[in-house]
């Protein structure tokens, strides 16, 4: 049958079954872009490429075509070390450690005693 | 603008716009979902590089529509090579690489280039023309270095495009002038800097280079003889556009 | 585009009485407090084995639309009328394979690879979006389509995108903000039509009477009785009815036809005093045919896929390399 697509009148389209075999999508990289000079590069997805440069190749235009980038990183997702999601508590801390935050260093009330204390011996 | 300028800008943006549109084509049936996308944003920088050198002939915006839609097919000046159908994707890949290599050496020579206009869109598509020679690079080295049947057909896409490819540099009318006004240093010129960079990178890709001297150059395009294939591609592209004759807007 | 929550009732027989037999209830527990707290789910965090089946099979059969939705419009490609409307074309069947790829790769987290979904799809195994088994016969049909499916589209996904899978969301996010574009071009495009020469505006007519009842079709049959209080709602799986999405979207879309002067094929349509859209019986039996294969463009839509992965086979085979790892993108 004539198709509304010349482009598919140009081609013999496949009655039968076909398959893609197994690696042939070949393996994931995981994409990092930096929208402009002095950000952080920032994970914006994946491709599958069969190499690092062919890698950056399908990022620039799937992740680049419509944003502001000037950089762009892939990195094998084989290659990539994460915490599992059930140890997230190991980020949860028992005290509320102000010891290491600025607002737990408040020396202004001593100040302040110290100043009127001075006043008034004086 | 003298004739010799228009007949250089025109045949420079046929060669974008047919090729462009031809690529295109393949948007949505590429061999790999990430190369599908990045194919059809090369192929829209194309028709996009077209349209700005269609308005530079001529300032009235209708006036580009005219030139792509209604324009007579022997007034056309592209070279055959562009005109040619997708095929599969080993001629088209190589048809990219090829093409690429002359259309970003264009513009890096017509930076300087005495007309100024031009100057500045060469310095415009600097960008895009850049990625997609890494594009067409990268995959020519790897398919040349690939398995058996990639490595056969890239040769055999190679062969075939070759006589097409020096079509791209064939002598236009005017081109004397062009080249004596300094606006372009000619396609002799360009001719050989295209060779001196494609031949490294198909020595590295594996593939055996023809002998030149046998090739014989298909040339006519820009002198508005072109290939069977031109008509019927502009039939269809018209398809629209022809049946409503009293249309105005799209 | 579409991967509305839409469950073929082959699916639903597929389903086990007691879908959530044999879970550690425990660990149940702990998801759907997550879920109940607003939190998305993660590739590596715990999850039923229904929560993941449902959704590689939604996500996927989002995907699957994505894809094939670039062949309609495509069929016009080389015959779009301007320099415009030919980039804007490009890049818009261009973002459907964006969006295809996005969406592969959220289901992919899940655990079914790439190449077992293309497989799924090419066998007819996975479904998709229905609309898309109806022939682009006219320029104008491309315009309906961006216009009033990739709105449909729309009102599906920024629904979707409040779901539970963090995979998915993200991916819907980036979507919807390309789907704008989709909507304004199609609108753009569809309007010039409108008030071009009545030659055009009768194309566009006709176009609008074709399309009807396929966008009546495209958010599935009524599905209230069966979805209120199930697991997929509970698990931000399924987020609206289909009902109430296709309500939604009569209420955006049917005014903005109207106030053309235009109108759909069906003196029944109209918004009752209870703000509830009404329109005439679209003939389910004709949606369940088209669903199962049977509609006008399945049998095409199928084989240029076909060709497309067979004739791109060389390419991928020869660029594998022999060291890579089967492995599953991060998120
Ligand atoms: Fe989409
Ligand atoms: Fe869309």
């Amino acid at each position: 049958m004539k198709s509304f697509d010349p482009r598919v009148n140009r081609i013999k389209p496949i009655e039968e079954k076909t398959e893609m075999n197994i690696g042939e999508a070949w393996e994931p990289y995981e994409v990092f872009h930096q929208k402009k000079r002095g950000d952080h590069h920032i994970h914006v997805g994946s491709v599958h490429a069969p190499n690092a440069a062919q890698a950056l190749l399908f990022a620039k235009e799937q992740y680049g075509r419509r944003q502001n980038c000037v950089n762009m990183w892939v990195v094998r997702t084989a290659d990539v070390t994460q915490f599992q999601y059930d140890d997230a508590d190991i980020f949860e801390t028992a005290i509320d450690k102000e010891y290491r935050e600025a607002y737990g260093f408040k020396v202004r009330d001593k100040i302040n005693a110290y100043k009127k204390q001075q006043t008034e011996s004086k | 603008m003298t004739p010799a300028l228009y007949n250089f800008i025109l045949k420079t943006a046929d060669d974008c716009f047919i090729l462009g549109h031809r690529n295109s084509e393949w948007t949505g049936f590429g061999p790999f979902m990430e190369e599908d996308i990045a194919f059809a944003s090369m192929a829209q920088d194309k028709i996009g590089h077209a349209w700005l050198l269609y308005k530079m002939l001529d300032e009235n915006a209708a006036a580009a529509e005219t030139l792509a839609f209604k324009r007579a097919e022997k007034d056309f000046k592209c070279c055959h090579f562009v005109e040619q159908p997708i095929g599969e994707y080993d001629f088209s890949l190589m048809r990219h690489f090829l093409f690429d290599h002359a259309d970003q050496l264009r513009y890096e020579m017509l930076m300087n280039s005495s007309f100024e206009p031009l100057a500045h869109f060469a310095k415009k598509f600097k960008g895009e023309l850049k990625y997609h020679t890494m594009h067409a690079d990268t995959f020519i080295l790897q398919l040349g270095n690939g398995n058996e049947e990639s490595k056969a057909r890239m040769q055999s896409a190679l062969n075939f495009c070759l006589p097409l490819a020096l079509g791209i540099f064939e002598v236009y009318e005017g081109e004397q002038e062009i080249i004596s006004q300094n606006i372009f240093a000619g396609e002799k010129v360009l001719q050989e800097k295209w060779l001196e960079k494609i031949l490294p990178i198909i020595k590295d890709a594996g593939l055996q280079m023809p002998d030149m001297a046998t090739l014989q150059a298909v040339n006519g395009g820009r002198h508005g003889f072109h290939s069977d294939y031109l008509q019927p591609l502009l039939k269809e592209m018209r398809e629209v556009v022809d049946a409503f004759p009293d249309a105005i807007e799209w | 585009m579409y991967g509305n929550g839409y469950i073929s009732p082959e699916e639903t027989a597929k389903q086990k009485p007691d879908p959530l037999a044999g879970e550690d209830l425990q660990q149940l527990a702990l998801f759907e407090e997550r879920i109940a707290r607003g939190e998305k789910i993660e590739p590596q965090d715990w999850m039923p084995k229904e929560y993941r089946r449902q959704l590689i099979r939604m996500i996927e059969q989002h995907a699957h639309s994505e894809v094939i939705g670039a062949l309609p419009e495509g069929t016009w490609i080389t015959r779009a009328p301007s320099m415009k409307r030919k980039l804007a074309l490009i890049a818009k069947v261009q973002d459907e394979i964006g969006h295809a790829h996005l969406l592969y790769n959220a289901a992919e987290t899940l655990g079914k690879s790439r190449e077992a979904m293309i497989n799924d799809l090419l066998s007819g195994k996975s479904k998709y979006s229905n609309v898309f088994n109806y022939p682009a016969t006219t320029w104008a049909d491309v315009t309906v389509i961006g216009f009033l499916i990739d709105g449909a589209a729309i009102v599906n996904q920024v629904i979707n995108a409040k779901g539970s899978y963090g995979p998915y969301c993200r991916a819907l996010e980036r979507i919807c903000y390309e789907e704008s574009f989709h909507l304004k071009q199609g609108h753009d495009a569809l309007v010039h039509l409108a008030v071009g020469t009545k030659e055009q505006r009768a194309m566009l007519q006709d176009a609008l009477n074709r399309w009807y009842r396929p966008i009546i079709h495209f958010f599935g049959p009524s599905d209230k009785a069966s979805v209120h209080g199930t697991l997929l709602m509970k698990w931000k799986v399924k987020m609206a009815s289909n009902d109430d999405m296709r309500n939604q979207f009569l209420d955006q879309y049917v005014p903005k036809i109207r106030e053309l002067g235009l109108d759909f094929p069906d003196p029944k349509l109209n918004k009752n005093a209870e703000g509830v859209w009404e329109f005439s019986d679209p003939n389910w039996d004709e949606f369940f045919a088209t669903i199962n294969g049977n509609g006008p463009c399945n049998a095409e839509r199928l084989a240029v896929r076909r060709w497309a992965e067979e004739h791109g086979r060389w390419v991928r085979k020869a660029l594998i390399n022999p060291s890579q790892k089967q492995v599953l993108p991060l998120s």
